[in-house]
């Protein structure tokens, strides 16, 4: 067998045993680990196809970037704070199962049929080496044949862009708070439902809001300027600090918005 | 370019790698030393003369201190998230040329381990990998500290790898080549000004992707003043707060493996690399030359860490983002630009 087909087989072999330890694995960071593992073999079979330029964007956008981003939000969240990690859920199984198979017999059939292997193109060896070498000619192609379909593409991505700055923007922070300097702490209760607490329960200090009756809310932090307050701004309570002695609610759910 | 049997290209390889490992030892020394004639004292003097012996000393030491693992840590994640930074850090050395082909005992020798086509993107690609192994030293130590290490680790790097790249984009414009051997060579011509001849050195035509690639470098080997990762005075010692022995000083070492390596690529690709008066006659003086200006970043290096004090995070993502983002972008454009003009296409 020659050398190439054996580390085919070889990265081949390891990049399936990593996916499936994605699925496998119970630690969410774990699966993680085991997907770069996966791209960075993938992003090998690349080299060996000579398309090293999609190995480099590989690397450097999926294992580097993105999944940098995954693992950043993956530390920060409590995997026991993940149920879909432990509990059984039948009627997901079920159904994961079944698209599973559905999906195995689809590309099963494909590969049996040799319908995988499609129309040769005209990048073969000796073209790619006539414009010189496969980052020239990825870009030749990528920027003439298919420019709107890439501009689209850009296009599509700039969307995303935006969307995550309009998401990130705090709910309207700067017009509540004024000119006043105060820090967000670390008990920001975004992506803590005000609403999905049972009620009367307090997380630890700092970390989930308090609700505050109407009347006795602490220093009024910028009350006076929340005159303008709609009711759908006020969804969530949000928590001002100033120094580490001193903990005022800026703005509470609707009920506390109506005082 | 010569072709070369495997096993040399793997035994030169081995000597770089080797040269990098001494280089990384006396590139402490040198830190000690420079950073204690910047604050009016003396450095290591006790071990050897003049102190020379004192990164072998630290070695030694380092091999016989206790290796302690967390009781709560993630065993298997805390065992290899060290060995991540220290592999992609001394992988990146392969594509650097250290000179063209000479002959060595009768034999044509490659001066370089490999010249990939995408040499420059490889350089980029194993410096973003080398934040696994913060951040997953960091999640494994299981420690508050240590996380918070990590996540500055990694949205840091995430930001100004993209500046990293994009202040590349101009020299790849004008080198029309992504492998950095092709950019040497191209930097060995002369640049005609009227009647000034100039080294074509991308520093000239490239001033400003010069300075921010030197900036976002920094930034990415997370050296002060942007070690906001490793801030003693807030995070204990950051990411490795729990690493002790051995396991600490592969930290340790893929970190400095990293100034000297991103030092390498910024002396190649903006200042021409092997290239200097004599260079073309003698092999052995574009080695000297390429040497004296890794001399010269590394000092740079030590100089910013003995003379700024660290950026705030915030301050630290508005210079990515709000400052060398766009001018990076405005760079992109106007090189563009100028080398369609200068093409006659427009």
């Amino acid at each position: 067998m020659p050398w190439d087909v054996l580390v085919f087989y070889l990265l081949a072999a390891v990049c399936v045993l990593a996916a499936g330890g994605v699925v496998v694995a119970t630690n969410p960071v774990h699966s993680a680990i085991f997907l770069v593992l996966c791209f960075f073999n993938v992003a090998a079979v690349f080299v060996m196809l000579g398309a090293e330029f999609l190995a480099a964007v590989q690397i450097i956008v999926y294992t580097g970037a993105i999944l940098v981003l995954v693992l950043f939000v993956l530390m920060l969240v409590d995997p026991d704070d993940l149920p879909e990690f432990h509990a059984a859920r039948p009627v997901q199984r079920a159904v994961g199962v079944l698209l599973g198979a559905i999906l195995l017999l689809e590309v099963g059939a494909a590969i049996l049929n040799r319908t995988v292997v499609g129309q040769q193109g005209n990048a073969t060896p000796a073209n790619v080496a006539a414009v010189g070498g496969n980052v020239q000619a990825l870009g030749r192609n990528l920027y003439t044949q298919y420019l709107l379909p890439f501009e689209i593409v850009s296009l599509v991505l700039l969307v995303g862009v935006v969307g995550a700055i309009v998401l990130a923007l705090p709910e309207r922070l700067g017009e509540r708070v004024g000119q006043r300097r105060a820090t967000i702490s670390l008990g920001h209760p975004r992506g803590t439902d005000v609403a999905a607490l049972p009620p009367g329960l307090d997380g630890p200090d700092g970390e989930t809001p308090v609700r505050v009756a109407s009347g006795d809310r602490p220093v009024a932090t910028g009350s006076g300027r929340r005159e303008a307050t709609s009711e759908l701004e006020a969804t969530r309570e949000l928590i001002m600090v100033r120094d580490a002695d001193e903990r005022t609610v800026v703005g509470g759910g609707r009920d506390s918005g109506r005082s | 370019m010569a072709d070369q049997p495997l096993w040399l290209t793997f035994l030169v390889a081995f000597v770089f790698m080797n040269a990098l490992l001494i280089g990384m030892a006396y590139m402490t020394y040198f830190e000690r030393k420079v950073l204690a004639a910047m604050q009016d004292r003396m450095g290591p003097t006790r071990t050897g003369p003049k102190g020379l012996l004192q990164p072998i000393a630290d070695g030694i030491k380092l091999l016989g201190k206790e290796d302690l693992i967390p009781a709560a840590a993630d065993k298997w994640v805390f065992f290899f998230a060290p060995l991540v930074v220290f592999v992609t850090a001394i992988v990146r050395v392969a594509v650097i040329p250290f000179g063209g082909t000479v002959e060595i005992f009768g034999r044509q020798v490659n001066l370089f381990a490999a010249d990939l086509n995408v040499g420059a993107l490889f350089l980029l690609a194993f410096g973003s990998l080398g934040v696994y192994g913060i951040i997953l030293g960091a999640y494994a130590s299981a420690n508050r500290f240590s996380l918070l290490g990590g996540l500055r680790a990694a949205a840091q790097v995430v930001s100004y790898e993209i500046v990293l790249g994009l202040s590349l984009v101009g020299v790849f414009l004008l080198s029309q080549s992504l492998s950095v051997r092709q950019i040497l060579l191209q930097q060995q011509a002369d640049l005609q000004l009227g009647p000034l001849s100039l080294p074509n050195w991308f520093i000239l035509s490239q001033p400003l992707a010069f300075v921010i690639f030197l900036i976002a470098g920094i930034a990415e080997t997370n050296r002060a003043p942007f070690d906001l990762p490793e801030a003693e005075t807030e995070l204990v010692s950051g990411f490795h707060t729990e690493y002790s022995a051995f396991r600490f000083s592969f930290y340790f070492l893929g970190e400095y493996i990293n100034m000297i390596v991103l030092s390498l690529f910024a002396a190649t690709l903006f200042l021409g690399g092997t290239d200097g008066p004599g260079a073309d006659r003698y092999w052995g003086l574009g080695l000297v030359w390429l040497v004296l200006k890794l001399l010269f970043f590394l000092f740079f290096y030590v100089w910013l860490r003995a003379t700024l004090p660290r950026f705030r995070y915030d301050q630290l993502m508005g210079i990515a983002w709000k400052v060398l983002l766009p001018l990076v972008l405005v760079n992109i454009m106007v090189t563009a630009f100028i080398r369609l003009v200068g093409n006659g296409q427009l």
